[in-house]
């Protein structure tokens, strides 16, 4: 499959000439995105008989506009309300919101703006040069490379645990316990699911994603006038498009940050059933693990914000991949989108690039598109958008209660999921007045069932040998720099002689 | 771990808020370990390890809290996680609202109980004061949110007498 670079150039132009479509797009996948419950492939469901309606043409731009939009959007509300829209932006609170508390929060827009659209774009340009090699990692990532990469992120809860080693562990291992609830992969015996017919699949993310952030934060915060700290308030007024400025220069000067964890993202989408939300865990613990300032993440830290927006973003074009190449979707999205281009008559494989390049390198065009329109589209807004943050908590509060709630009923439109939404509320406002720190429970209940899977998987294949675990030799090397992972602190620690202490 | 108080006596840490999450932890990881016991060894491998270290982490915070409290340095208050700011600032009475919405949205419709909860939390937290202004504003979220998510979306959230009646009008 060769590139035909003269293609690529008009059919940018070609694709800009679709702004029409995209910047309304663009605002309707960020609306979508912030909204906990109401991702990109709900929403291109729901909208399905609008899609199919449309051009095929247009109709891809218009779904990839959605699901690069909706990906930037859902780390709004991380940053500014400390509430990830989606899973994927779980990692984004926990530098982006002491921003926000602090009165950074326009500038920590700014940020994650361009962390976002960078490792966006960048990672497009990726997909787009080595897309035939890129496919092939998906044939070499078996279930024993997936547990190493969800160690990967799983180890980000030593890391929380590090300010308090015995209740991180114990809110880790509680969200582990909690997202081992449901059947079993292999049998599918019942197991911790109180009788509930609707926790036999599991625990879902929504309403445990809503309950542990969105409705602790809002009953936490009632007593506050506002959610922002004194010093917080004054430099929240005193703004203009300074901060604005100053959250690009900072994005900017750490272009190579936002390579790196980007194309972490890109390898991480490009796996089938891997997903944003490992991807920004384990881009926030590499880049914790190989900072020069790791005792500053967790507290407003540019670096810890950059990491899992970056990654996040740096997933949609990894996703993509595999659909096009070899029919398999990466993500829910994509599995969405293989159905329109199907119903279209596309026939997906790498043929669709020499057959019909317009639509192949298209899709990926209409991402690059998309994502350089997100910059001068979404970037002046952030001024605006921070105000949410001078609004009393006494209207706030309730209406983040009342919509996030709804928001945990729409992915599978059980009344029971709202009630769950409640009972996380309660577990993470109970941890948040205690010390636990919710995001360690959350990477448990996300990233717990999949490692259970997987290891399960490899057990079977192996007739229950655990040598399987050392079988690979990709697996080898990741297990190596697994390894590394977890000594690197202290070397990098006596190299750099830091100061150990902990804010 | 002690404060010193006004007097100069040493104040103890109250830690009966902290014990809360290893007692649950410990009571949830039995009952778990009580639906596996006859499963299959797919369904107990991975729980029992991650359930065995988890209670092993509990029961020592537990023993460090009791060994705190034994030695005076501590004691099994629960001021951490409760207190009279809890219900001053109207944050029990907004936790049994949310109570309330989530049983009766089913039976109310989403507009109708988004409104009435909207209404009365935000009424409650802002001590009484300015309820015109909050039922404006409790109304407009209430309707925004029926316009964008069951009318624009077409959501299926729960239907009840305002959403019947807009079906029927339209």
């Amino acid at each position: 499959m060769e590139l035909p670079l003269d293609l690529f150039g008009s059919l940018f132009l070609h694709t800009l000439s679709f702004w029409w479509v995209i910047i309304p797009t663009i605002f309707l996948g960020l609306l979508v995105g912030a909204i906990p419950g109401f991702s990109a492939a709900n929403t291109i469901i729901i909208l399905l008989p609008l899609t199919l309606a449309m051009e095929i043409e247009t109709g891809l731009i218009f779904m990839v506009t959605l699901y690069c939009a909706s990906r930037m959007g859902a780390g709004i509300p991380a940053i500014l309300v400390n509430i990830p829209g989606t899973a994927g932006a779980a990692a984004t609170p926990l530098d982006g919101y002491p921003m926000t508390k602090a009165g950074r929060g326009q500038e920590a827009l700014a940020m994650s703006f361009v962390a976002s659209a960078l490792g966006g774009l960048l990672t497009t340009v990726i997909a787009l040069a080595a897309m035939p090699l890129l496919a092939e990692v998906s044939y070499y990532m078996h279930s024993v490379e997936m547990i190493i990469i969800m160690l990967f992120g799983i180890s980000l809860i030593a890391s929380i645990a590090a300010r308090d080693t015995l209740k991180g562990l114990i809110a880790g291992f509680l969200g582990l316990m909690i997202g081992a609830i449901g059947t079993d992969v292999v049998y599918a015996t019942p197991r911790g699911t109180m009788g509930f017919l609707e926790l036999y699949d599991g625990v879902p993310l929504i309403p445990a994603l809503v309950g542990l952030f969105a409705v602790s934060e809002a009953f936490l915060v009632v007593d506050q006038k506002l959610i922002l700290t004194d010093e917080g308030v004054a430099v929240s007024h005193s703004s203009g498009w300074g901060p604005t400025i100053e959250g690009t220069k900072i994005a900017l000067k750490r272009w190579w940050h936002i390579t790196w964890n980007s194309i972490i993202g890109l390898i991480i989408g490009i796996i089938p059933g891997a997903g944003a939300s490992i991807a920004s865990f384990v881009a926030y613990q590499q880049s914790r693990t190989y900072s020069k300032t790791p005792e500053l993440y967790g507290t407003g830290h540019p670096e810890g914000l950059i990491a899992p927006e970056s990654a996040n973003n740096g997933v949609t074009a990894g996703t993509l991949i595999p659909l096009l190449i070899l029919g398999i979707p990466g993500g829910a999205t994509a599995a969405v989108m293989l159905v329109v281009m199907q119903y279209q008559g596309v026939t997906l494989g790498p043929s669709l690039f020499d057959l019909r390049p317009e639509l192949g390198y298209g899709v990926f065009m209409a991402m690059a598109v998309t994502y350089f329109l997100m910059i001068f589209t979404i970037l002046p807004l952030s001024r605006y958008m921070s105000r949410v943050t001078l609004i009393r908590t006494t209207y706030l509060s309730p209406m983040i209660i009342a919509f996030t709630l709804v928001g945990s009923f729409v992915p599978r439109e059980y009344m029971f999921d709202m009630a769950l939404g409640l009972v996380f509320g309660v577990i993470g406002y109970i941890a948040r007045k205690t010390g636990y720190h919710v995001a360690a429970i959350l990477i448990g209940i996300i990233l717990g069932p999949l490692l259970e899977t997987f290891f399960l998987r490899a057990l079977k294949m192996s007739d229950g040998d655990i040598m399987v675990l050392f079988s690979s030799n990709l697996g080898n090397i990741l297990w190596v720099a697994l390894f590394v992972t977890f000594i690197a602190p202290m070397v990098l620690d006596r190299f750099f002689n830091r100061d150990k202490k902990t804010p | 771990m002690t404060e010193k108080t006004i007097s100069g006596t040493p104040r103890k840490k109250p830690l009966g808020g902290e014990l809360v999450i290893p007692v649950c932890s410990l009571a949830f990881t039995l009952y778990y370990f009580s639906t596996i016991i006859d499963s299959p060894w797919t369904a107990q491998v991975s729980a029992f390890f991650v359930g065995a270290i988890l209670i092993a982490l509990s029961l020592t915070f537990v023993v460090k809290t009791l060994y705190l409290v034994k030695t005076d340095r501590a004691n099994f208050g629960l001021n951490d996680l409760i207190g009279r700011t809890d219900i001053t600032s109207g944050r029990i009475w907004v936790f049994l609202l949310t109570l309330g919405y989530v049983v009766l949205v089913d039976l109310g419709g989403f507009t109708l109980t988004t409104f009435v909860f909207l209404f009365s939390s935000m009424l409650i937290l802002n001590k009484g004061r300015r309820p015109g202004f909050i039922a404006l504003m409790a109304a407009g979220f209430a309707l925004g949110g029926y316009g964008l998510f069951i009318v624009a979306l077409e959501t299926r959230f729960p239907s009840g007498p305002f959403e019947k009646l807009m079906q029927s009008v339209m």
